[in-house]
């Protein structure tokens, strides 16, 4: 039989470009792009720095392909985003019930930031929040503080398929500014929900909030767990599958601050934002969703990032618990199958 | 709903940009909005079929893909300049003739992406019904690409052994890249031939239906790249060819 390695490569690279989805992305750019509401975060000052206008859009779908629109090269802060898979990472360390029995999973209709713990077993609410975020860092395994570290950096890099860095003063100004998390650390240590080590668990958290991502990142990360895991571009796994389930779990309930129960209803995408403009979209057995925009709502969520979700769910039926036909078939429209309204 | 239909030969000379001109003027004079782009970089020309002087056209395709201006800046009404009355409309987006725009566009490249994006925003703003694409001879980039997204392939050849074997090549990239439709068209035949016979061989050596034959024609030939046969005789024999043509397209 003949070699057709090359063509069918360059066949699979072009029909990626001429996919009417890719168009209907790109439609989506243009919707969104001149919205302008919302507000860049300004607690420290280099997130201030955020240009309003970034916007990027990348979908991945379980079978490899790549949609890309808009800045997807422009590197942010992971922010709370880094929450949902270091808690992937918790439990692999620890096993369900450990970790369960530090950090509940009970959504709050509280701020992300609120000093708050479950009255009757003392844990924070969900891993989600920055109590519980602080008590799941703390689990994170390691020989030294480096060596922790250096386990949620490797692990981002099975998701990502890159290698990642920290953005060092982002860090620092974190660290600096963090009494909130501090105080909300020492309130845990009280009620013996985390270890004696504070200072090397903050830092770990302020790090991992630090890591430099791109939409592209957000995309690849979302797809690997649609994925079952396993990075559909690098086939590596990044996360034992048995776990998979957990993180996507509180990343619909509890993923997007104490917006999560209305974007349940609207979107009913599991999603974790962060207030670097991120979002990732776990599209299970699908895609995922990794969007960019640094202009915030009220609610810490990037307000474009919120439309393009929206719009995806709705036009694809990619809901959750939607039983109805969609208006298109995400298949149909990756593969260019049958398309007859794309132009 | 709009069709996108791709030109093709995978050698020159086949009278690829002749053709395409009729076919779209052909559907032009039935009332259709139709727009050409010529995305032959290396070497354009249908620019002067439709009699479109590259003094006037400052913005090109080429300036498109360099991202200095929108797709539409660069579509030319060459309706008049057809010879149509009525409803029908034709558009040209031509490439730059400037040998250094063409070195440009050879020595950097351009993203393919942008070229996708250019057409679909082409057949939304122009409300075009039918979007054809001129493409350089033998494989390439926007070859690929054309292929890819047309609704409708149509594959140029001559009735000679060289056209034979880069037809075959081009089929075999078309069905890898699932192309939809799949049209042949035989041009430049000899009178002497039997075209019930040429047809049906053709037809069994690619498994690809033919849309049309073409003899060479000293008529076409005098008009030698300079305005459009079908709209000039629209009653020749050759004009109801591209009408024929032009219904397996409509269907």
């Amino acid at each position: 039989m003949a070699d057709t390695g090359n063509l069918q490569s360059l066949a699979h690279s072009i029909t990626a470009v001429a996919s009417p989805f890719r168009s209907y992305l790109n439609e989506l750019y243009d919707k969104y792009h001149p919205l302008n509401q919302g507000a860049v975060a300004d607690y420290i000052p280099e997130l201030a720095l955020a240009k309003p206008e970034w916007f990027g859009i990348c979908a991945v779908t379980v079978g490899g392909q790549s949609f890309e629109v808009g800045d997807c090269d422009q590197l942010f802060t992971i922010q709370s985003i880094s929450k949902a898979f270091v808690y992937g990472l918790a439990l692999e360390d620890h096993g369900r019930a450990y970790v369960n029995s530090k950090v509940s999973v009970e959504p709050t209709g509280e701020a992300f930031n609120s000093i708050a713990l479950d009255e009757n077993t003392n844990r924070p609410y969900n891993p989600m929040v920055n109590a519980g975020a602080i008590a799941t860092a703390d689990m994170i395994k390691g020989k030294s503080s480096t060596d922790r570290l250096k386990r949620i950096l490797d692990m981002f890099q099975r998701y990502t398929g890159r290698e990642l860095d920290i953005n060092v003063p982002v860090f620092l100004s974190e660290k600096a500014t963090g009494n909130r998390n501090r105080a909300m650390a020492y309130l845990m240590l009280n009620f013996g929900m985390v270890s004696e080590r504070i200072e090397e668990t903050l830092d770990l958290y302020f790090q991992q909030c630090s890591i430099l991502v791109n939409a592209r990142d957000l995309g690849m990360m979302a797809a690997t767990l649609a994925n079952g895991g396993v990075n559909p571009i690098t086939k590596e796994r990044a996360i034992d599958e048995h776990y998979v389930q957990d993180v996507i779990s509180v990343m619909l309930t509890c993923g997007m601050y104490d917006y999560s129960g209305e974007w349940t209803y609207r979107v009913g995408i599991p999603a974790k934002s962060g207030v670097g403009g991120g979002i990732t979209a776990v599209v299970p057995g699908k895609m995922g969703i990794g969007t960019f925009s640094p202009l915030l709502d009220a609610k810490g969520n990037s307000v474009r990032g919120i439309k393009v979700c929206e719009d995806l769910s709705k036009d694809f039926g990619l809901h959750l618990f939607n039983v109805a036909k969609a208006e298109r078939n995400l298949e149909d429209w990756i593969e260019s199958n049958n398309v007859t309204v794309d132009w | 709903m709009p069709k996108v239909i791709s030109i093709h030969s995978y050698r020159g000379g086949t009278g690829k940009s002749n053709f395409t001109a009729n076919l779209a003027a052909t559907l032009a004079l039935q009332g259709s909005r139709v727009a050409v782009v010529d995305t032959d970089v290396p070497s354009p020309g249908i620019h002067n079929i439709f009699s479109l002087e590259p003094e006037i056209t400052n913005k090109t395709l080429n300036t498109y893909l360099w991202g200095q201006c929108a797709i539409e800046d660069a579509a030319y009404d060459v309706s008049a300049n057809v010879g149509l009355v009525g409803e029908g409309k034709v558009f040209l987006v031509p490439a730059s003739v400037k040998a250094d725009d063409i070195a440009k566009i050879l020595k950097d490249g351009y993203d393919v992406k942008r070229l996708n994006d250019g057409f679909r925003r082409l057949v939304k703003n122009l409300e075009l019904d039918y979007l054809f694409i001129d493409t350089h001879p033998g494989l390439s980039k926007e070859t690929f690409l054309s292929i890819a997204l047309s609704h409708v392939l149509i594959l140029i050849l001559r009735p000679d052994k060289q056209d034979y074997q880069g037809t075959a090549v081009t089929v075999d990239v078309a069905r890898q890249l699932k192309v939809r439709k799949m049209l042949l068209t035989i041009n430049k035949v000899y009178s002497g031939l039997n075209f019930d016979i040429l047809r049906q061989k053709i037809e069994e050596t690619y498994g690809v239906p033919v849309a049309g034959i073409f003899p060479l024609s000293e008529d076409v030939v005098q008009l030698a790249s300079e305005g459009v046969f079908c709209t000039r005789f629209p009653e020749h024999l050759i004009s109801q060819e591209f009408r024929n043509v032009a219904g397996q397209i409509i269907d």
